[in-house]
Parts: structure tokens; C-alpha cells; sequence
């Protein structure tokens, strides 16, 4: 029914629907906020195209709408993760009115940077090609330099968006070169050709540089280890509603287009256990264990939490590349739901970080002493956020990560059994990281703060958290929520 | 007629002068003209590619990744304008441009 008025409204251009109020929203803020006067009605606006696009995408997913549009697809992936952008977004535009961090002069070009990011993010998901894909991860890359940078009288705002900007940079380069390379073995950049290719030839060296290149060059957006050095510089450096929407949205696109590119392309050969798919498996393996080590014994040492949930954002990271090491449907399942709960998770943790930045506490682990006594609700919903990230059930990260390593260690098929190692890496990283997260939590349980004066941080803030907490209780109880959309996203991986 | 091994590898030298570059200059701006460098070495593969494959996918990518370096360097400078108006240096190894570390 909703289904039928949007594709009578958009006609062949559905796919583009969720994308098209995005692209509204990022042309007409500016014009808003110079005419609006008021920033509540910049923002009122904001919301406003924000939740078009997610009803949208909403009604697209829940209906099961399939179709193409000049290359860019509609189907249950491309929906599911565009729902998980625009959630983010959401989140993100939601507490930006009452941050003290964000710049309300440049309102317009603020919210106008965020849709573009987002926008690019969703292009990413629904296309199939490596050019589109290229054009979306630089439309979001470049757009958050911008929003790194907004926060212009800031030293470490501006230093921070220098070494993004840069390094950002040397990636999109390594990534174009191997694309190019890739381009020229294959023949095409269609990914569908690619996977054909990789099934039905033999590995060259070329093919290998050119695939290295691709991996090194994605691998900054996501931050795997050895390319992790920017994160937690941005992230402490960035206003913290846009450190969230780094460590949430950003970060998953990366993650987005290692699903679509390597993971459709070796996913039959690998299935095969052929010697160039199992090579690209372990590869993938090794980045993914240095990732999650480097990241959870890094994150012990740091004394700002927002550098800590950098560090600990890298290690998740290293989680969801499991996936690719894996490279089953399951395996590509548990890793879009991991994705789901990380938002939540790690965006309810930013959230009370942003928050508690408003009410004048600092960024420091030491300043959240005592925060039970001046804040009960704060450090709860702050401990659960915590423990989900570590793990611990019945919270939502708990669940995912245990498809993540279930399907890690029961693998089906050629490679049956291989991964188990991997598995207990992780397992071993979930023990560490669960230190570091119970600093934190000491902090606010047991060490006596200075006062015990209560806290009030903005009301829309709590709103925004106690989202977040719904979200990461249910899914831990019940999974199947969303779950069993990404079982059905699977199916349309190539 | 060139060969096309030419082409790949002048691309070839090209992107590794641009990496070295990267990797050992510390003023931000001669580092932006080196990630010039690289992306314009891709650029020279893949229009020798779409050349010799008969292929114009190749040429419609150098278009869409020549706006994007475009666009990339805007940002970047208007990024480092502003660094260096409040720590006074575009000099990556220098402490006052560099705060954080680990």
C-alpha cells in the first residue's frame, strides 16, 4: 500500500527515493538557515527530510521492493543499510541543536555536510559498480573533513582534520590505483564481471597489486590496523555528535564496501576453496586479528574516553572483518547485524560522552568519578552501553558477536573448521576489552567523586539515549527484529 | 604505435615518486601535490587501459576521479588555511601542528 504511493510518486527512480530527500536536504539547508533565523527551525527542517528518507526506506524494506535504476539497486541489502546510515544520521541531527560543540553560525552548512556524507553512504550500499562506489566513499570522505574541520577556532578540531584530510587523501589514491589495475586484468568494473573473473582465472601478479592496493586503500576508511593511525586522533579532535557519526556511520560504510566488492567477488571461489580465494581469506584473517589485538590492548592505556571508544571502535572493526576472512552467507549475516548493535552501542556511548560535554564535564576517564551518585540514570545506561560492547549478555552485543564467532567456528564447506582460530582470538579480545570498559565503570561506581552535585544534561539528549538502550536490550532478547532481515539481505549479494 | 607497457610504467614511477613523497615530505601542502602525483598515475592507467581495451567505462572514470581530486584538494587546503591560522605552521612533523599522539 505505502509501497504503491512511493513507487507511483518516484516511478523508475525508486531506488533513488531515500537518497533524493537527502539530496533535497543538503541543497536547500543553507537557504534554510539564512532565511529560517532561528537555528530550532534549521534543525526542525533537518529532522524533518530526515525521516522522509527513513520512512521511505522503511516501507521499501518492510514491503520487499526489488528493482534497478541505471545500476543502482533496491533490495533487501541495500535497504537494510541504508536504514542503519539514515538511523545514525537521525540520531546524529537529532542531539546537534543542544550540543555546546557543534557551530550553530554554520547550522546550514553543518546539517547540508551531513546529508551529503550520508547521502554518499547510500549510494554506496546500492551500487554495483567500483566507479559509483568510488564516487560515494569520496562524497562522504570529503564531506567529513568539512565536518571535522567546522569546529574552526578549535586547535585540535583543525589539527585533527589536517591528518584526516591527508591520510584520507593517500587512500583514495591507493584505491584508485588498484581499481585501475584491477580494471585493466578484468577488463570492466562491474562487480558481478569481477566475481566472474576471479572464479574462472588464475591468479597474476598484477591482479594481486592492484587487489593489495584496494584493500590498503579501504582499509583507512575502516581503520584497520596498520591504517588505524588517524581514528583516534579525529575522533578526540571532531565535535562529538560527529565523532559519532564517524565511529557509527562512517566506519560502516567502509565495512559496507568490503561486503560489496571482496566479498561478492571471492565469495564462490573462496566457497570452491580455490588457492586465490583461500589466499584472499587469509589475508583478510590476519588483518582481522591484528586489528582486534592492536585496538583492545591500545584502548587500556588511554586516559581521554573518547580516544578509548576509538580504539575500541577499531577493535570492533576487527570483529566484523571475521566476515571476510569467514566469507559464508552466515558469516556476512552476523556481520550486518553487528553493524546494527555496534550503533547502537557505540552511538549511546558517544551520546552520554556528548552529553556529559554539555553539562561541563570533561572528556577525561577521571572526571566520570562518582558519576552514580551525580547521575543515576547516565551511568547506568552508560555501564549497559559498556557491557554490550564487552559482550556480555543478555545485551545485544552479546548476540551478535556470538553469530559472528559461531559462524566463525562452524563454517560449512570447503574450509570447515579453519576459522576456529580466529574465533578464539576474538573471544580472547572480548575478555581484554572488558578491562578497559570496567575502568570506566569503576570510575563511576566505586571511586568518590569531588561533588555530588546532580548533572542535567539537554532532555533531547536522554531522548536520543534512551533510544539507543531500547534498541540495545531488545535486540539482545530478541534478535530476530532485524536479524532475520539481514539473513534475507544475504541472498542478494551479487 | 606505444606500447602500452609505456604507459603503466610511467604511471608506475609516477605513483611511487608521489608515495615517497607522502611518506618522507613534512609540509602539508607538497604532500597534497604528491597525493596529486598518485591519483594522477591511476588516472594515466586507466585512460591507457580504456585505450587499448576498447573500453570507454575507463574514461568516464578518469572524469569523475579528476572532479573528485579536484574537490579533495579544495577541502584539504581550505583545511590547512585554517590550521595554520591558529597554530601558525603547515609543517606536519612540527609540535604545534601535531598535538596528539598514541
Amino acid at each position: 500500500m505505502a509501497a504503491d504511493i512511493i513507487s507511483s510518486i518516484f516511478g523508475d527512480m525508486t531506488p533513488l527515493a531515500a537518497m533524493i530527500f537527502l539530496l533535497i536536504g543538503a541543497l536547500i539547508m543553507p537557504a534554510v538557515q539564512m532565511f529560517g533565523k532561528k537555528h530550532t527551525v534549521t534543525w526542525c527542517v533537518a529532522l524533518l527530510m530526515v525521516i522522509l528518507s527513513f520512512v521511505t526506506d522503511v516501507i521499501l524494506l518492510t514491503n520487499d521492493v526489488e528493482a534497478t535504476y541505471l545500476g543502482v539497486k533496491l533490495n533487501t541489502y541495500t535497504t537494510l543499510m541504508s536504514m542503519l546510515f539514515l538511523i545514525v544520521l537521525f540520531l546524529v541531527v537529532l542531539v546537534s541543536n543542544v550540543s555546546t560543540e557543534t557551530t550553530k553560525n554554520h547550522a546550514g552548512a553543518y546539517y547540508a555536510l551531513l546529508f551529503g556524507a550520508t547521502l554518499g553512504m547510500l549510494f554506496v550500499a546500492s551500487s554495483s559498480s567500483l566507479l559509483t562506489i568510488f564516487v560515494g566513499v569520496e562524497l562522504t570522505s570529503i564531506s567529513s573533513y568539512a565536518l571535522v574541520a567546522l569546529k574552526r577556532k578549535d586547535g585540535r578540531a583543525s589539527e585533527a582534520a589536517v591528518k584526516y584530510a591527508i591520510i584520507g587523501g593517500m587512500s583514495t589514491a591507493l584505491t584508485l590505483y588498484g581499481i585501475s589495475m584491477i580494471y585493466g586484468i578484468a577488463g570492466s568494473l562491474e562487480i558481478n564481471d569481477l566475481a566472474n573473473y576471479v572464479t574462472f582465472n588464475d591468479f597474476t601478479w598484477m591482479f594481486g597489486v592492484g587487489l593489495i592496493c584496494m584493500i590498503a586503500g579501504y582499509g583507512f576508511k575502516i581503520a584497520a590496523v596498520p591504517f588505524h593511525m588517524w581514528a583516534p586522533d579525529v575522533y578526540e579532535g571532531a565535535a562529538t555528535p560527529v565523532s559519532m557519526f564517524l565511529a557509527t556511520g562512517s566506519k560502516k560504510m567502509g565495512l559496507a564496501v568490503f561486503i560489496q566488492v571482496f566479498m561478492a567477488m571471492f565469495i564462490i571461489s573462496a566457497t570452491a576453496g580455490s588457492i586465490f580465494g583461500l589466499t584472499v581469506q587469509y589475508i583478510f584473517a590476519i588483518i582481522a586479528a591484528i586489528t582486534m589485538t592492536v585496538g583492545n590492548v591500545v584502548a587500556i592505556a588511554q586516559p581521554n574516553i573518547k580516544r578509548m571508544l576509538a580504539y575500541s571502535s577499531i577493535a570492533q572493526a576487527g570483529y566484523i572483518l571475521i566476515i571476510l576472512a569467514v566469507m559464508t552467507p552466515q558469516a556476512e549475516a552476523a556481520g550486518i547485524f553487528h553493524m546494527f548493535t555496534h550503533v547502537f552501542m557505540k552511538g549511546g556511548a558517544f551520546l552520554i560522552v556528548g552529553g556529559l560535554i554539555c553539562a561541563g564535564i570533561g572528556e577525561k576517564i577521571s572526571d566520570y568519578k562518582g558519576l552514580a551518585k551525580r547521575s543515576p540514570f547516565l551511568a547506568a545506561a552508560m555501564m549497559l552501553f559498556l557491557f554490550s560492547l564487552a559482550g556480555i549478555p543478555p545485551l545485544a552485543g552479546f548476540t551478535s558477536k556470538f553469530f559472528l564467532f559461531a559462524s566463525a567456528v562452524g563454517t560449512p564447506g570447503a574450509a570447515d573448521g579453519t576459522w576456529i582460530w580466529l574465533a578464539f582470538i576474538a573471544i580472547l579480545n572480548s575478555a581484554i576489552s572488558l578491562y578497559y570498559y570496567a575502568r570506566v565503570v569503576k570510575a563511576m561506581y566505586i571511586e568518590k567523586g569531588e561533588t555530588t552535585e546532580k548533572i542535567k544534561i539537554p532532555t533531547i539528549f536522554t531522548v536520543a539515549i534512551v533510544v539507543c538502550l531500547v534498541f540495545v536490550i531488545v535486540l539482545g532478547v530478541y534478535p530476530d527484529l532485524i536479524f532475520g532481515y539481514c539473513e534475507q539481505a544475504t541472498e542478494f549479494l551479487l | 604505435m606505444i606500447p602500452m607497457e609505456y604507459f603503466l610504467i610511467l604511471a608506475a614511477i609516477l605513483f611511487v615518486i608521489g608515495a615517497y613523497g607522502v611518506l618522507t615530505k613534512s609540509n602539508a601542502i607538497v604532500v597534497l601535490m604528491c597525493i596529486e602525483l598518485m591519483l594522477n598515475a591511476a588516472n594515466i592507467n586507466f585512460v591507457t587501459f580504456a585505450a587499448f581495451n576498447y573500453d570507454i567505462a575507463g574514461q568516464a572514470f578518469v572524469i569523475m576521479s579528476i572532479s573528485v581530486a579536484a574537490a579533495e584538494v579544495a577541502v584539504g587546503i581550505a583545511i590547512l588555511l585554517n590550521a595554520y591560522k591558529l597554530r601558525k605552521t603547515t609543517e606536519l612533523d612540527d609540535a604545534k601542528l601535531t598535538s596528539m599522539r598514541w
